[in-house]
């Protein structure tokens, strides 16, 4: 008798088996992390790398070794590359980005909140923006050589016109997804069109711009190495080519490293900047 | 007083034929007036509350308030939607607030009154929560308390409960009385609810459809007895309200024209 009382205050015998814990079931990946699966992926590819090149698989021409890769990017870091340093490179490629991202957000956001907003506008533009958007930025490069000459004007005008045509086109979208109730709403409460457009309209097309600006950053990192063709002298994307042109595939390899973390940066500051502007998106 | 001479509203269908939506309506509101319509899906009691509000324009007839014909939208008709459109950028007393900023209201004054609106709807401790957060009850009356902010003569509701579970929406019909009762403000309000109409209405319209128009006006004193009372049940339960609970009912059903007499 005693013993069984004892038994069942014992915390073994209390502690009830944990239970079972469910959820509804999902479509598609869910809320579960995914990152664990990409760190061990990106390990793998990594031995993968380290593996072919140590094994000598492909010739230390076409694959260095990560070893020689980290080697090169000290030296990089250190001493520079191309009479130039590695802060100079990065920073005239940021500064680039940057001021073409500046020239497309202020002339597309409200080109393209006007397109949502008049059939003129939009009739005016859709056909130019339309006709050059699919264009890849190669093809109208030497067009920006020859009007604009090798200086920085062509690059960043390469750069603004590929980041260009998302920013509009999605603050265009952006006005769509302004709903009828609450302009009404603004009205019926003695909106002017100005007060609508600051209050109503814009901060309901600020997502969608957000989304957009993400895109452009995107794409403007992508044509960067394309803009930098233009006899540069700075840049990361001069920078690889240049290392290309003496086979330094280790100082290409940096490059490209380079690149993936500045673009990676500036999608991780979009992100932030979304969730500081736009805290209610998905909400409501 | 809000007055509806004649309206009529002609939409275009997609085959590009003209629909009749609202046919010769007129209709006053007097001060203090608490006018309910009631009807089926597609009555044109929507219709009618979008000419009202400014946002239709009609085929025919005429809408003044206090002798003004209405042109468009405008400060003097505050609007309560069936979704509460609030912005969720703006919080709950910013929000409130909204009407005041388009008119110039100065920062601190509007604050004020703000919260003075938020405190005739119960939702003073919410002031600085996001619209979002709150539960559709509560974003109603956020809405009825924007609409308010600018002191309009007439506050137009398009099915403002019509999203809420019944039990909240009885809490808010009692709360709209209220508010009523302490603004004095015009009241349009639509429903599809007899028994809310019954409750809330001075004057029931009953709309039919097919043209869109008035078929049986009631004038109740139902919501000056909770008004005075505050006995909601009593006068849900009270033989009288059951009656003309029932006799609405039976003019609505007859009021839907069946199959036949459509083709």
């Amino acid at each position: 008798m005693t013993d069984l009382a004892v038994l069942s205050l014992s915390p073994e015998a209390d502690a009830a088996p944990l239970p079972r814990l469910v959820r509804m079931r999902e479509f598609g990946v869910g809320k579960a992390s995914s990152v664990r699966i990409s760190v061990v992926t990106g390990a793998i590819l990594i031995g993968l790398w380290w593996g072919a090149s140590e094994l000598h698989l492909a010739s230390h021409l076409f694959l260095p070794t990560p070893t020689e890769v980290i080697n090169a990017a000290i030296s990089v870091f250190k001493d520079g590359y191309a009479n130039a340093s590695l802060w100079e490179h990065v920073s005239a490629s940021v500064s680039r980005i940057l001021v073409a991202a500046a020239i497309a957000v202020v002339l597309g956001v409200p080109i393209g909140l006007l397109m949502g907003l008049s059939r003129w506008a939009k009739g005016v533009f859709d056909a130019p923006i339309e006709f050059y958007w699919p264009l890849p930025p190669l093809a109208y490069l030497p067009l920006m050589i020859i009007w604009l000459g090798i200086g920085e004007a062509s690059k960043i005008t390469l750069l603004a016109l590929a980041m260009f045509a998302p920013i509009v086109l999605s603050a265009q979208a952006g006005v769509r997804s302004v709903t009828q109730e609450r302009v009404n709403a603004a009205l019926s409460l003695g909106a002017t069109r100005w007060q609508l457009m600051r209050e109503v309209v814009l901060p309901s097309a600020l997502p969608e711009i957000l989304t957009g600006a993400r895109i452009a950053l995107g794409i403007g990192w992508g044509t960067l190495v394309a803009a930098e063709l233009i006899a540069a002298t700075r840049g990361i994307g001069y920078l690889i080519m240049s290392a290309s042109q003496f086979l330094a595939t280790d100082v290409v390899f940096v490059g490209i490293g380079i690149i993936a973390a500045c673009a990676f940066a500036f999608s991780f500051a979009m992100r932030a900047l979304e969730r500081w502007l736009v805290p209610w998106k998905g909400q409501s | 007083m809000l007055r509806v001479d004649n309206a009529s509203v002609f939409f275009a269908a997609r085959d590009g034929r003209p629909v009749h939506a609202l046919d010769r309506v007129s209709l006053e509101i007097p001060e203090r007036g608490f006018v309910v319509a009631l009807g089926t899906s597609g009555c044109g009691k929507s219709t009618l509350l979008n000419a009202m509000a400014g946002f239709l324009p009609l085929s025919s007839g005429s809408i003044e308030l206090n002798g003004h014909p209405v042109t468009g939208p405008g400060a003097e008709r505050g609007v309560v939607f069936q979704k509460d459109a609030l912005l969720p950028w703006r919080s709950v007393a910013e929000n409130v607030a909204l009407g005041l900023k388009f008119a110039g209201t100065g920062r601190k004054e509007r604050r004020e009154r703000a919260l003075e609106l938020l405190r005739l709807v119960g939702l003073q401790d919410f002031a600085d929560a996001a619209p979002y957060e709150l539960s559709g009850g509560m974003r109603q009356r956020v809405g009825i308390a924007r609409a308010l902010a600018p002191d309009p003569a007439i506050l137009l509701m398009d099915e403002p409960f019509g999203a809420l579970d019944s039990m909240t929406r009885e809490q808010m019909q009692e709360l709209l009385v209220d508010v009523w009762a302490r603004t004095g403000k015009q009241i349009f309000f639509i429903t599809h609810s007899i028994e809310e109409a019954l409750f809330l209405g001075t004057q029931v319209i009953v709309m039919s459809p097919r043209p869109g128009r008035i078929v049986h006006r009631y004038d109740l004193q139902f919501v000056g007895a909770f008004a005075r009372d505050r006995d909601a049940r009593a006068i849900k339960t009270a033989p009288q309200f059951a009656a003309l609970r029932e006799e609405i009912r039976a003019v609505v059903h007859q009021s839907e024209p069946t199959r036949s007499s459509v083709s």
